[in-house]
């Protein structure tokens, strides 16, 4: 199913954070996911980087906000005028 | 509702500008936090911006992404008054580290064991201020666009945009800064001992330097 213009796996590396991040053109997309569907070991490495990304985003995404901010914010806003 | 001295519209713009600003707080906090590395400066720092943004609003166009907008001037505002404060050297050294920092050190320790996700070998044992710790740890030009990588899903061109830099500057810096952050991560789960038994990264071995 190899096909003319399938990525090697150093061309898949280069790529495989702009591929996690969809920052890849269509064209590139696709070509990228072909090789990762042929290639365990490239796959393997894709799976474990959007999966830190994904688990650092879900940690560092629990933060209280301080309860009145924005009502101090208001008040200095309705001071400004 | 603004009282009768207040000049005609004051109050529509003060209640627009807080209609749009609202939804962006918390995310804008939570940036703010890991910037200053300070719960008193980010509360100070998000209330900054907001004046400032406030005072600009007139300049910001109408349905376009107020995040964004919102964000360059909080990151503007960082520069020109926080970084002065807390003038200070990375915390941790900028040597370069090997790509797949974190898989490989994963590996080395013998793998997850089979059907575990191997990232939760690190991430699913640590918890959300040791995370923040490793985040926080990252020079600041590093620190900068993971937080706005990592908190805000922000695109490579949205941080562009926030930075006033090009892309191929963001991509660059949040390529390296990914991988510090994995060191980071790695050094923050051995000193609390989520990891055991693991090499000391910086035994002076060699990282992984092929791919599949």
């Amino acid at each position: 199913m190899a096909t003319p213009d399938r990525m090697t796996c150093e061309e898949v590396f280069a790529r495989l954070e702009d591929f996690v991040d969809r920052e890849l053109s269509p064209d590139e997309m696709r070509r990228v996911q072909e090789h990762l569907d042929a290639c365990a070991a490239c796959a393997a490495e894709h799976r474990f980087e959007a999966s830190v990304i994904r688990g650092l985003r879900e940690k560092l995404q629990r933060i209280d906000l301080p309860q009145d901010l924005l009502a101090r914010i208001s008040r200095r806003l309705r001071e400004e005028g | 509702m603004t009282g009768a001295v207040s000049p005609p519209g004051v109050g529509d713009r003060q209640t627009e500008f807080e209609a749009l600003l609202g939804p962006v707080l918390g995310s804008a906090y939570g940036s703010a936090l890991h910037l200053t590395r300070n719960p008193a400066d980010a509360d100070d720092l998000v209330q900054e911006a907001s004046l400032l943004a406030y005072r600009g609003f007139g300049s910001f166009e109408r349905g376009t992404n107020f995040k964004a907008w919102f964000f360059r001037i909080l990151t503007n505002c960082f520069y020109s008054s926080y970084r002065k404060r807390r003038r200070q050297g990375a915390l941790i050294d900028l040597e370069d580290v090997p790509e797949l920092y974190l898989y490989s050190r994963v590996l080395e320790m013998g793998g997850p064991v089979a059907g575990e996700d191997p990232a939760a070998a690190v991430l699913g044992k640590m918890d959300s201020e040791q995370v923040a710790e490793a985040i926080d740890a990252l020079p600041e030009e590093y620190r900068v666009v993971a937080t706005l990588y990592f908190l805000q899903d922000f695109s490579y061109q949205e941080i562009a945009g926030v930075l006033g830099c090009p892309v191929g500057t963001v991509r660059s810096r949040l390529h390296r800064g990914r991988r510090l952050l994995q060191r980071a991560l790695w050094r923050v789960a051995q000193e609390r001992g989520i990891i055991r038994g693991a090499r000391d990264p910086d035994a002076g071995e060699e990282g992984p330097d092929g791919n599949a």
